[in-house]
């Protein structure tokens, strides 16, 4: 880019820093589909036995992975629709709309904001349990959308703020309610904040560990980040080919959604994180 | 009020109720909780039952209760009282009864055998051993194990064991007898005596300093090289390292394991050069800390390589290439020109970071779980581990909800130490339209 | 439709940016709101079409009293800066959007879309998004879709700011064309003296949230109340001197020149500071009251060439020539001024 710079030094830098990740990620791949002698670094089989998991119900007493990825999808769809409801019409509020205590409820979205997930799961712990919506997916998904939400409110109002004042302006001089304005004027604005927040949040709830672990620990309600950690302490001895077939699995929809929406994505990983 | 407000409350509204039911009833019953003793023994529900139990008494000893009255409370009493003697005229015949009575009275017997002793003298006794025995236990008394739903059927009780107790001690008996929670600053002043919280505050300190420093100054670096780099090659590395802040963390950190733990690749690789395979992720303490700051700062730095490329985009092409002409080198372009434009990102994942680090522990559960022993126990994770995860066996809600307030009250003052920083007024423009 | 702003206040928290402004607009007419940035002129532009609620005073279209009415009752067409057209609709449905929702039939919004888009001459684009349209374009669509409800009154904010030159020449007189045809009574506001002077039949200018004076284009050239006024309108501007007066003329501050000033001024007394504004195309070399100076600058702008003058004492006079005068720079040039065309201002800077 630059020709009076040199590049190469950067370029054996960065390889030299950036090997141990590449490394991870190369076996993650590989080890799916190759076996490896003990104390051999380089796999020598060709194999797809550890993916097996697949279509056989393991004999360990495992679950079948299929119903845990449909409770992985259910929680990580979920969550995200809600989370997008509730932030377009809250944003909204917060961005355009004069009410009482308008300052006061920025506030206070950006203390939430600020509230570690620790500091609540006690008490939602124990509400869940006197509610009889512990180890159900249904509390779980609730209170992943609850920490989900202050976040997903700011983003939904920075994209409302980047709206022109003068549709909402022209609209209402055309005589259309606020209602209306907010409906067929403006929501067609934010329509990629929209497809960005529903991504962001459903990623953040389909990598979600600690909330299930805690709040859902029983069988019928795992989802893949539970049911991949408990394959991987469960086993006496570790079979890295079967968890990184299983992990590969669970973060194919990650990888997916990153390749076709990067640049949606980056909106929000990039400076959607403010405030 | 006009109409546009009751739009913008009925828009909030579904916000608000989410919010009002799972952040702010959660924190004030945490608030609620940390002031309680409660935990799994005490159950959640209010009102609780007396009992002593075995560990009733070893809690009473540990707490300077007298040794030998204590062990007294784990033993059966037989005591001649009124509802004995009813109870041996109604099996025995009032003659039998009249004698206890006559010669026994009021007296009483630590264990069973000294009463026996005693009956065996006495004429009217039954012939057989047996029944002898069934009407020494006619006398027995004992609280072991035994649920009393007052504290004054507890408390009559304990008076017919003659344990002679004085008020404090009986105080404190049916203070540690209560099953059920109480009110209590216990917590409070556990967290400032307890060497454990202590040790977890200075973990968390390591903790957020050490992988602070390298996210921020790994994500910088990153920034900058990938910045000179052709597009194409940038766009591999930034990829390469973006994908830990997006991959699920029991993905990324069983990577980890693979690369750490003794039948790993590195422990693998290491064998060549006639090191000994180990557990690299938890055999000391410097290789937990290591591998921590690590796993959690390859994730920091993906923040702030992203923050920090953006705001480095922004700075215009002609500045650069003025800087050039000027014959600037590559280190001073990157310390006059670029560093500049980098101060307030670098300011805002700085405030970030902290926050987050500070209460943040997936990855810490997920990778050394705070070991090797508790070396690798920040403040959250201890939180997590006394309330919520606790392999001795009892669920502290009430310490853990204690030191999660501890956790809320830093939140608080830093959100409140930001909105300051970051110029919330700007953020909150009056909306131009006066409806 | 007659619009009347009686005693109109408007507070932002603590400010208050007008204070007690009347302005009555007549049924057919085109006024220009015209001012520096700041002065007041776009608050009261939407205080007229209900996005700003009024402080203090009232609003009547017509004999009807529409201060509290909402935006969306007042029956207002707006032509914003940025013209404001829904992005996501096509034309058609951006000029259909007011006639839709106020649930008119299909067959009449069809109809009436149609006729406004002959008028605004855009018949060809109505299957376009206004993303694909040029500046012009866009601003004809965004007049369209303020007109085609009928109007009591069009706003106008800005309209040609955001075109280019040769644009904004076209759209001057096309606007007007159909304010014209259309008989609406309209508000131009606008900080471009040409636009207002070309545009309107009365322009009220404003400073400081007041209306300064309120005549039509010529009248205020010709008679600016105040040197503000003054100053504000004209291309190239006006050239003030400053002074006092003195038996029987003017004294030009730090020098010797006497001026005698125009003979309708009665003279307050001696040593009163004074301020004269002399017109470019009033200081000339053919006129009679001779001063003398040295050429500071000099534009060639092709058909007219453009002087200034800097007089002794550092004060400058501008004069605008037909083409072929070749003044150099630094020539000493001996013009006069055309004695009844001087404007006189008092201290305060009313005219005298």
């Amino acid at each position: 880019m630059r020709p009076n710079f040199r590049i190469w030094p950067i370029l054996v830098l960065l390889s030299i820093l950036s090997l141990p990740l590449v490394l991870m990620y190369f076996y993650l791949v590989v080890d799916t589909v190759t076996d490896t002698t003990a104390g051999s670094l380089l796999p020598d089989r060709f194999t797809l036995e550890h993916w097996k998991f697949l279509f056989e119900k393991p004999e360990t007493g495992r679950a079948s992975i299929w119903p845990v990825t449909a409770n992985t999808f259910l929680f990580a769809s979920s969550t995200s629709l809600i989370v997008v409801m509730i932030s377009l019409t809250a944003g909204y509020a917060l961005s355009r709309l004069n009410m009482p205590f308008r300052k006061f409820f920025l506030g206070g979205i950006l203390t939430l904001h600020a509230f570690p997930t620790v500091t609540l799961i006690i008490a939602i712990f124990l509400m869940l349990q006197m509610s009889g919506l512990y180890n159900t997916l249904i509390g779980v998904i609730l209170v992943k959308t609850a920490l989900e939400l202050p976040l997903g409110i700011w983003i939904m109002k920075g994209f409302y703020d980047t709206v022109p004042w003068e549709i909402e302006m022209a609209g209402i001089t055309d005589g259309a309610s606020r209602f209306t304005v907010w409906w067929k004027l403006v929501l067609p604005q934010v329509q990629p904040g929209i497809a960005a927040l529903a991504l962001f949040s459903f990623l953040e709830a389909w990598k979600e560990f600690i909330l299930p672990q805690v709040l859902a620990p029983s069988g019928a309600s795992q989802v893949l980040a539970t049911y991949l950690q408990n394959t991987i302490m469960d086993d006496r001895k570790p079979d890295f080919n079967l968890f990184k077939s299983i992990g590969l699995f669970y973060a194919l929809p990650v990888i997916l959604i990153y390749v076709v929406f990067n640049r949606k994505l980056m909106n929000i990983y990039g400076g959607g994180t403010k405030g | 009020m006009r109409r546009a407000h009751l739009l913008g409350l009925g828009f909030m509204t579904p916000a608000l109720f989410i919010i009002v039911f799972l952040f702010l009833a959660p924190v004030v019953l945490t608030m609620m909780f940390s002031f309680t003793n409660m935990s799994s023994g005490t159950g959640i529900s209010s009102g609780g039952a007396y009992e002593v139990t075995e560990r009733t008494i070893r809690l009473l000893k540990d707490q300077g209760f007298p040794e030998t009255t204590a062990d007294r409370l784990a033993e059966d009493t037989y005591k001649i009282d009124a509802a004995g003697l009813a109870a041996v005229q109604a099996d025995f015949g009032k003659a039998f009864a009249q004698e206890i009575e006559a010669e026994l009275s009021g007296k009483s017997f630590a264990g069973r055998r000294d009463l026996e002793r005693e009956l065996k003298r006495l004429k009217e006794r039954p012939r057989s051993t047996r029944d002898l025995k069934k009407a020494a236990d006619l006398f027995k008394r004992s609280i072991l194990n035994t649920r009393f739903e007052t504290e004054q059927a507890f408390l009559t009780s304990v008076d017919e064991l003659d344990l002679g107790l004085g008020e404090t001690e009986t105080a404190e008996l049916t203070r540690t007898a209560y099953t059920g929670w109480v009110w209590t600053t216990e917590n409070y002043r556990l967290i400032a005596s307890l060497p454990s919280t202590l040790r977890a505050a200075g973990n968390t300190l390591i903790y957020v300093s050490f992988t602070l420093a390298f996210s921020i100054g790994f994500g910088l670096f990153l920034a900058v090289t990938t910045f000179y780099l052709p597009s194409g090659v940038a766009t591999t590395f930034r990829t390469i390292w973006f994908l830990p802040r997006i991959l699920p963390p029991v993905i990324y950190v069983m990577m980890w394991k693979w690369m750490a733990w003794d039948t790993g690749f590195l422990s693998s690789f290491l064998a060549h050069f006639g090191v000994p395979p180990r557990n690299w992720m938890l055999h000391s303490d410097i290789n937990a800390w290591v591998v921590v700051v690590l796993i959690n700062g390859f994730v920091g730095a993906s923040l702030g390589m992203i923050l920090f490329s953006s705001a480095i985009k922004a700075i215009p092409e002609t500045m650069l290439h003025a800087s050039e002409v000027d014959g600037a080198n590559r280190l001073q372009q990157i310390r006059y020109i670029i560093m500049p434009q980098l101060r307030w990102p670098i300011l805002f994942t700085t405030a970030y970071q902290t926050l987050s680090l500070l209460t943040s522990f997936d990855y810490i559960y997920l990778s050394t779980d705070g070991g090797p022993g508790k070396a690798t126990e920040v403040w959250a994770l201890y939180t997590f581990h006394t309330a919520l995860n606790n392999y001795g066996g009892v669920l502290q809600y009430g310490l853990g909800a204690a030191l999660a307030m501890v956790l809320v009250v830093i939140g608080i003052a830093a959100a409140l130490i930001y909105l300051r920083l970051f110029n919330f007024n700007d953020l909150v423009a009056k909306p131009r339209i006066e409806q | 439709m007659r619009i009347a702003l009686e005693n109109f206040t408007k507070t932002f928290g603590e400010t208050t940016v007008i204070d007690n402004m009347s302005l009555t607009i007549d049924s057919g007419e085109m006024l220009a709101l015209l001012g520096p940035s700041g002065c007041g002129k776009s608050t009261t532009l939407f205080a007229v079409c209900g996005i700003h609620r009024m402080d203090g005073g009232r609003l009547l279209f017509g004999e009807r009293d529409v201060t509290t009415l909402p935006s969306q009752q007042r029956n207002v067409g707006v032509v914003f800066q940025n013209y404001a057209l829904y992005p996501h609709m096509t034309v058609h449905e951006n000029i259909a959007f007011p006639l839709k929702v106020r649930r008119e039939n299909r067959a009449d919004i069809a109809r009436k879309v149609e006729k406004i888009a002959g008028l605004v001459q855009i018949g060809e684009l109505m299957a376009r998004r206004p993303a694909q349209l040029s500046g012009g374009q866009q601003q004809r669509v965004a007049l369209a879709r303020a007109l085609v409800r009928e109007p009591d009154i069009l706003l106008l904010d800005e309209p040609l700011a955001n075109l280019d030159a040769k644009l904004r020449l076209e759209m001057r007189s096309e606007i007007r064309r159909i304010q014209q045809e259309t008989g609406i009574t309209a508000v131009l506001v606008t900080h471009d003296q040409v636009e207002a002077m070309s545009m309107c039949d009365r322009i009220a200018i404003m400073n400081r949230g007041e209306i300064v004076q309120l005549s039509s284009p010529s009248e205020m050239y010709d008679n600016p109340s105040s040197d503000f006024v003054a100053g504000f309108l004209g291309n190239p501007p006006i050239a003030f001197l400053d002074g006092t007066t003195e038996e029987g003329g003017f004294r030009l501050a730090n020098s010797r020149v006497t001026l005698p000033i125009p003979s309708n001024l009665a003279i307050a007394g001696s040593g009163v500071p004074m301020r004269l504004g002399v017109r470019p195309e009033f200081f000339q070399p053919g006129n009679p009251l001779k001063v003398t100076g040295k050429v500071s600058f000099v534009e060639i702008q092709g058909r007219e060439e453009l002087y200034d003058v800097t007089l002794e004492n550092g004060a400058v006079l501008r004069s605008i020539q037909p083409h072929g005068g070749n003044h150099k720079l630094g020539d000493e040039v001996t013009w006069g001024i055309a004695q009844d065309r001087i404007l006189a201002f008092g201290p305060d800077g009313s005219r005298l």
